[in-house]
C-alpha cells in the first residue's frame, strides 16, 4: 500500500514542482534534436542522390519536434502578428517554415562533418534559455545561438541567431517593411511566390 | 551587353523612385484560385493545425514589448538611393567580383588565400589596437599587440597565425573599429547609408571608415594607386574565401535589400554591445570594411 502512494507521491511532485527539470534541460534538448540531425545527414544509406527526398523527410521531422513554429511565426511578424485573420495566420506559419525549409535545406544537407561546440546555456527566465555553440571549420568558426522557451513540457527553439544576427529579427524588419506599404494578403502572396520558386 | 543595358535601365528604374515598391504584384485576374497557390503542406503540419491547436493562433500581446524591435530599426530617408546602390553593388558583385573571385581561388590554394587573409588581418593591427585603447578595453588591446609581434616575428609577417595556436592561445582578435568606438562614446548610428562599393553604413560609420584609413599602414606606403589597388586585391581574396555568402543571403531573403540592411543594424549593434567579444565578420557588404 505504502509503495504506490509514494510513486504517485513522487510523479505528483515531479510534475507540479519541477516542470522545468522534467522537460530536461534546454541544452539536452538541443543537442538531443541536433544531433539527431547529424545522424541523418551523416548516414551512410542515405548518401547516394536518390535518397535526398527520404533525407528531407527525415529532417521535416527532426525540425518538427525541434522548433515551435507558430511561436517563430509569431515573433517573426511581431505585432503585426494582430492584423492578420487567423486563417491567415495558419497560412503564414506553414508558408514561413516551406520558406526556411527552401533557403536553408541546402546549407544542411551540405554538412560535411564539421565540428559542432557546446558553449554554453543561459537561463533567461523560467521558460526561456539561450544555447550559444559554434561550428567549426577550416577556415573559420560560425557562432550560432539557439533560443529556446519551454512549452508544453518541452524546450523548443523560436529564433535562432547566426553569426550575431537573428533570424526573426531578419525576417521581422522585412516583413513589418511590406506590411506597412501593403495588406497581409500580399504578403502572403509574396510568401507563396517564394516557396513556388520564383 | 544586353544585360549591361537591362541593368542600366534598372538603375534608372530604380533611382527614378519605384525603388522603394517593393516587389509585390497584385494577384493578377488570371490567377489561379488561391488553394492552388497554397503549396501542399507536409502532412504533419495540416495534422497539427487541423489538430484543434486554434489556440496558438490567437491574438498576442507583443513577446519582447517591442524592446529588441526598436533597436534594430534604422531610418532610411535615402531609400531610393540606397535601393539603387545596392543593384550597383548587387551587379557589381555578380558581373565584377565573383568571376574574378572564382579565377583566382582555382589558381590559388585555400591555404596561400587564407594566409594572404592573415596578413592583412596583422595590417590592420593598429586600428584594432587603437580602438581598443579609444574604448579602454586594455586587456584587448594588449592582446592584439601580443598577436601582432608574435604573429610577424613567427608567422612570416603575418602570413600564419601562430598566436591562435594551443599553445599561445591569443585566438581572440579585436574587431575594434572607429565606428564602434564612436557608438560606445554614445554617438547614434543616425541613418542608413547603402555606398556602391563599400556597401551598408551609417553617417556614424562612414566617419568611422575614413578614420580606420589612417591607421592603415598601406596608406602611408606610396601613392593612392597601391593603397587603393591593395585594398582591391584584400577584398578579392577576401571574396574568394567567402564565395556563396552574398548569394544564400540574397536567396533566403523576400525583400534583399531590407535583409541586408538589417543584417548590417544587428551585426553593429552587437558590436557595440558586446565590445569585448569578438563577432566574426558578415560577408554582407562587398566590401563591408572589416
Amino acid at each position: 500500500m505504502r509503495r504506490p502512494l509514494t510513486a504517485l507521491l513522487a510523479v505528483l511532485m515531479i510534475l507540479l514542482f519541477t516542470v522545468a527539470a522534467y522537460a530536461g534541460l534546454p541544452q539536452d534538448t538541443v543537442q538531443a534534436n541536433v544531433n539527431k540531425v547529424l545522424d541523418v545527414l551523416r548516414d551512410p544509406k542515405l548518401k547516394p542522390e536518390s535518397a535526398k527526398e527520404l533525407k528531407k523527410k527525415k529532417l521535416r521531422a527532426i525540425y518538427e519536434q525541434m522548433f515551435d513554429d507558430v511561436e517563430l511565426g509569431k515573433r517573426t511578424l511581431g505585432k503585426n502578428w494582430n492584423s492578420l485573420g487567423v486563417p491567415q495566420r495558419q497560412e503564414f506559419v506553414i508558408l514561413f517554415r516551406q520558406v526556411l525549409e527552401k533557403a536553408y535545406i541546402d546549407k544542411i544537407l551540405a554538412y560535411t562533418n564539421e565540428k559542432i561546440v557546446y558553449e554554453r546555456e543561459t537561463m533567461v527566465s523560467g521558460t526561456q534559455a539561450e544555447i550559444q555553440t559554434k561550428v567549426v571549420m577550416a577556415a573559420k568558426e560560425i557562432p550560432i545561438t539557439y533560443k529556446v522557451i519551454l512549452k508544453d513540457g518541452s524546450w523548443k527553439v523560436y529564433d535562432v541567431v547566426v553569426e550575431n544576427v537573428s533570424l526573426v529579427l531578419n525576417y521581422r524588419t522585412q516583413f513589418s517593411d511590406i506590411l506597412a506599404k501593403n495588406k497581409p494578403e500580399q504578403l502572403l502572396e509574396i510568401l507563396r511566390k517564394k516557396v513556388k520558386g520564383q | 551587353m544586353k544585360s549591361h543595358i537591362a541593368a542600366v535601365a534598372l538603375c534608372l528604374a530604380l533611382a527614378a523612385g519605384c525603388a522603394h515598391e517593393p516587389v509585390v504584384s497584385d494577384q493578377t485576374p488570371s490567377a489561379a484560385p488561391k488553394a492552388e497557390h497554397t503549396p501542399a503542406p507536409a502532412p504533419a503540419v495540416a495534422a497539427k493545425t487541423a489538430g484543434g491547436n486554434l489556440d496558438d493562433y490567437q491574438d498576442i500581446e507583443d513577446p519582447d514589448q517591442g524592446k529588441e524591435e526598436e533597436k534594430v530599426i534604422i531610418a532610411d530617408p535615402l531609400e531610393p538611393f540606397n535601393r539603387a546602390m545596392f543593384q550597383f553593388n548587387d551587379k557589381l558583385y555578380f558581373w565584377v567580383i565573383k568571376p574574378v573571385a572564382q579565377g583566382y581561388s582555382k589558381a590559388v590554394p585555400e591555404k596561400a588565400r587564407v594566409s594572404v587573409s592573415n596578413f592583412y588581418a596583422n595590417l590592420s593591427f593598429p586600428i584594432r589596437f587603437v580602438n581598443s585603447l579609444l574604448q579602454a578595453n586594455f586587456e584587448g588591446a594588449a592582446s592584439e599587440l601580443g598577436r601582432f609581434i608574435i604573429n610577424t616575428v613567427w608567422g612570416i609577417g603575418g602570413l600564419l597565425d601562430p598566436a591562435a595556436s594551443k599553445e599561445i592561445d591569443l585566438k581572440k582578435k579585436q574587431p575594434a573599429d572607429f565606428g564602434q568606438t564612436l557608438g560606445i562614446y554614445g554617438v547614434g548610428q543616425g541613418f542608413y547609408i547603402h555606398w556602391p562599393i563599400f556597401g551598408p553604413s551609417s553617417p556614424r560609420d562612414t566617419v568611422g571608415m575614413v578614420g580606420d584609413i589612417f591607421l592603415y599602414p598601406s596608406i602611408y606606403l606610396g601613392p593612392w594607386e597601391v593603397w587603393a589597388g591593395s585594398r582591391v586585391f584584400e577584398k578579392v581574396n577576401d571574396a574568394s574565401l567567402h564565395i556563396g555568402d552574398y548569394e544564400s543571403l540574397k536567396e533566403a531573403a523576400i525583400d534583399p535589400y531590407v535583409a541586408v540592411r538589417d543584417v548590417y543594424v544587428q551585426y553593429r549593434l552587437k558590436k557595440i554591445q558586446h565590445k569585448d567579444g569578438p563577432p566574426p565578420p558578415v560577408g554582407s557588404g562587398l566590401l563591408e570594411d572589416k
